[in-house]
């Protein structure tokens, strides 16, 4: 098969070998959610109602939202650790202008708008240090976290009412069975999937996760990229905090408590790599389901809280265990 | 295995086989990287190995090393014989590797890292420092560098050769007897080759067996005592140096005999480009006014860390200007690589792995990265318009494989440094920046890339070349700038070409080259 002089063309692969080995850990954790799935419908019989399985659906777009975000940042290498303080912050203000313009329904248009633009606001804010300072992503993230639980403390300490009622369509709102909220989850997966995909700046996210000096001598504007992503991550997380507001129906100091860290492991669950430049957001959306569907198997199986944590601590510990390649030369 | 005694019947005692290969396959997703590969080494000898990129060099080493299970065929190291090696059981028959990318730890000192793995104990299990540092001593002065190296030293602050040096020693503290040593030159300046030579002889003469790896057929003619010619994953033949010579080398390299590798000077020089006046850069570069025009090559030549790189990467936008100005179409130049690559002025930079491509994204995504402006429209790009660009880069620069899903990382460094020019050869430049265009690659791979050149050249584009290569600089440029410490200390033309000249105004000596700088970077006062 060689003559000499010319270079060597052998068949390539066999497309399904490429794509088992490319897709490894989606293949992986979609696995694992069949696999507790169909545990769980032998175990808990009222696991495999309609009713429940939109249910989880329902229950997975809030970590959901969270994660979108976090994975976007973590694709360029970085991590947003202040979207849960976000989520609060807009949570908390929207509730109280809510309160002060006496419930008025003719306010929801505005004050989601308002929530946004906040929660933009402070993305940029995360961008513009990370990109000026150069000091690690982590720690800047983490610091306006901190300052920002201190404002949310200063906002209320209590729950805030006056919520107008028509705002709480947004988490009841339902056509046939199935609340409007999970179809415009779906369809918002779909699309920011597209825009990593498919859109420039979701390339030249991978780019800058890959390697930055490369990028950015490759012609790529790290900076704005980085600020992007930063600010895609807060606005993702503003919607978070509007979507818990109309959940609980009262502006809750306890927002989004947590939400950091479970969307990193759904992040890291889904197989993006926490060193960025790899991955996919149907990994991702993997992860978010089987983290929703654990907890509501859980609460069905009347799991203890303490145990609860035990297993999902296994879960991620087992799959990630199954990430790493056998050998790495 | 004394029956291959035939190729040097001329001693009397033959020296014992350390490691000898036979009949071995290894295959990746139906590619063929090695087929029927025969090698053998023997105490006290260097034995190189030579072919192109993507000959399956690195993949015979990787079998050596255990990194690699071979599909078929047999290793025997010191009298055993094995299917296949793991790295653990490699290291324990004593091969130790040298590899291009060294694999030290930067923060640690020079007795932590030659003592790594198994750094001596003293009482109670902790580390004995002392006689760490003793034993890295002793490990230093075998290679006769005791004297310029200090155990206690980090890392980091040791020049690369001295590094080199260190990576060798660590090997020994394993008790490895089969060395090898994958283009170990490639990453020296010129001045410490010598050294390394030294090193290599001295290693011998204590009947280590050495598998020396250059693409520098000169080197292997001054070093080796046998060459092992790989093309196609084949063994093409197993030579006494000293009946061989280059022509025959390359003929078996590449399967044709390269009468010139350097094509012709055709291209007529057209109106200015770009010219700098008084620049400064950072505190390293000063003072420094050159001018490019269309369809010339302006070569840059200097050593290490005399400021070729620096300026390079100025004229992309890149360091801090401290004074001075860049004028490029008559206007101020672009201070940002993306508003270079926008105006058409693009850098191809040294270290194709840290600055030019992504390594673990697929040949596709490299080679259409600085080109999203041309692939998308309103923000979105558009696969099919993607596969076309790709596919046409593959084609004019000739990347083999020719697939564009495949990993940069699992390619050779010549198809690696193709991408890298193919993807700035996509955007349709105007002045195109070469910073080491053809370190660490093949001749086929190298000759190509000149063509490349020459074809710019041709189209009116402008090419600044910086090479440490006198060769290449003397091959294919139309004028060379020589700089020193930072500055231009020379400017030569065609017909004043000649290595001497340039090293003289290099090294800022008239006779003597040695002696001369001291460090690789810092300036003196």
């Amino acid at each position: 098969m060689t003559t000499i002089g010319t270079p060597v063309t052998a068949p390539p692969p066999p497309r399904w070998a490429t794509l088992i080995r490319n897709n490894a850990s989606i293949l992986l954790i979609y696995g694992l959610i069949l696999l507790v799935a169909g545990t769980a419908a032998i175990m808990a019989p009222n696991f495999r109602t309609p009713t429940n399985l939109v249910n989880i659906l329902r229950q997975s777009i809030i970590l959901g939202l969270i994660a979108i975000g976090q994975s976007m940042v973590i694709m360029t290498g970085g991590i947003d650790m202040s979207m849960a303080m976000v989520a609060r912050i807009v949570a908390l203000t929207v509730a109280t202008l809510f309160l002060a313009g006496g419930s008025d329904p003719a306010l929801i248009v505005p004050l989601v708008v308002v929530g946004l633009i906040v929660g933009a606001a402070f993305g940029l804010l995360n961008g513009l240090l990370i990109t000026r300072t150069h000091a690690s992503p982590f720690i800047i993230t983490f610091g306006i976290a901190s300052i920002l639980r201190g404002v949310n403390l200063a906002i209320s300490t209590t729950p805030i009412r006056g919520i107008p009622e028509e705002y709480l369509l947004v988490y009841d709102a339902k056509i046939g069975i199935v609340p409007i909220n999970v179809l415009v989850m779906g369809l918002l997966w779909y699309l920011v999937w597209l825009f990593s995909t498919r859109a420039r700046t979701g390339r030249a996210l991978f780019a800058v996760g890959g390697s930055e000096r490369v990028a950015r001598l490759s012609a790529i504007n790290v900076d704005r990229t980085l600020v992007i992503a930063y600010v895609f991550s807060a606005v993702c997380a503003a919607l978070a905090g509007l979507f818990i507001l109309s959940r609980t129906g009262v502006g809750d100091p306890g927002t989004a408590e947590g939400m950091d860290f479970q969307s990193v492991v759904a992040v890291a669950l889904g197989g993006i790599s926490m060193y960025g430049g790899k991955g996919s957001l149907i990994g991702t959306l993997g992860g978010v389901l089987l983290i929703a569907m654990l907890s509501n198997v859980f609460n069905l199986l009347q799991v203890d809280i303490y145990y609860q944590q035990l297993l999902l601590g296994l879960v991620v510990l087992i799959a990630v265990a199954a990430y790493k390649s056998p050998r790495s030369a | 295995m004394t029956e291959q005694t035939s190729l040097s019947t001329a001693s009397s005692t033959v020296p014992p086989v350390l490691l000898s290969l036979n009949g071995i396959f290894k295959t990746f997703g139906g590619i063929h990287a090695l087929s029927g590969v025969t090698f053998d080494l023997r105490a006290g000898e260097v034995h190189a190995l030579v072919g192109e990129n993507g000959a399956g060099k690195s993949t015979l080493i990787k079998v050596i090393t255990g990194a690699y299970t071979p599909d078929a065929g047999v290793i025997e190291i010191g009298g055993e014989r094995f299917a296949g090696l793991d790295p653990e059981l490699a290291r324990s028959l004593g091969v130790g590797a040298v590899y291009q990318e060294f694999n030290l730890l930067p923060e640690l000192s020079v007795a932590e890292n030659i003592l790594l793995a198994k750094p001596p104990l003293g009482r109670f299990g902790l580390i004995d420092t002392a006689e760490r540092a003793r034993q890295a001593v002793q490990l230093l002065e075998r290679l006769g560098a005791a004297g310029q190296i200090d155990p206690y030293q980090l890392v980091k602050n040791l020049t690369v050769g001295e590094q080199q040096i260190v990576e060798i020693a660590k090997a020994l503290a394993l008790r490895a007897h089969i060395l090898i040593m994958d283009e170990p030159s490639a990453v020296l300046p010129s001045r410490d080759l010598d050294r390394l030579f030294a090193v290599i002889r001295t290693l011998r003469a204590e009947g280590h067996g050495i598998i020396y790896i250059s693409h520098r057929l000169n080197e292997i003619f001054e070093l080796a005592d046998r060459v092992t010619v790989l093309k196609d994953g084949h063994t093409m033949a197993t030579a006494q140096v000293a009946e061989t010579n280059t022509p025959d080398l390359v003929k078996l390299m590449v399967g044709r005999s390269l009468t010139d590798l350097y094509p012709p000077h055709d291209a007529a020089r057209g109106d200015v480009l770009l010219e700098t006046r008084g620049l400064n850069v950072e505190d390293t570069v000063f003072d420094v006014s050159l001018k490019v025009h269309r369809g010339e090559v302006l070569g840059l030549a200097g050593l290490g860390g005399s400021g070729r790189t620096t300026v390079c990467r100025a004229l992309v936008g890149l360091g801090r200007i401290r004074g001075g100005s860049v004028t490029y179409l008559d206007k101020p130049a672009p201070r940002s690589p993306a508003a270079a690559a926008h105006e058409g002025i693009v850098l191809i930079p040294e270290d194709r792995k840290a600055y030019g491509l992504i390594l673990n994204q697929t040949m596709r995504f490299n080679l259409s990265l600085p080109n999203l402006d041309h692939l998308q429209h309103f923000g979105v790009l558009y696969p099919n318009e993607e596969r076309d660009a790709v596919k046409q880069a593959i084609t004019d620069i000739q990347i083999r494989p020719a697939a564009p899903e495949i990993t940069a990382e699992n390619l050779s460094g010549g198809n690696q440094q193709k991408i890298v020019v193919g993807k700035w050869l996509l955007t349709h430049p105007k002045l195109v920046i070469f910073d080491e265009p053809t370190r660490g690659i093949d001749v086929g791979a190298k000759a190509e890339i000149y063509m490349r050149i020459r074809e710019l050249t041709r189209q009116g584009v402008g090419v600044i070349m910086a090479s440490s290569e006198l060769p290449e600089l003397i091959g294919m440029s139309d004028r060379i700038l020589v700089f020193h410490e930072g500055r231009i200390v020379g400017e030569l033309s065609r017909e004043q070409f000649s290595e001497e000249a340039i090293m003289q105004l290099a090294t800022a000596t008239k006779a003597d080259g040695a002696g001369g700088t001291p460090s690789t970077a810092a300036p003196s006062a």
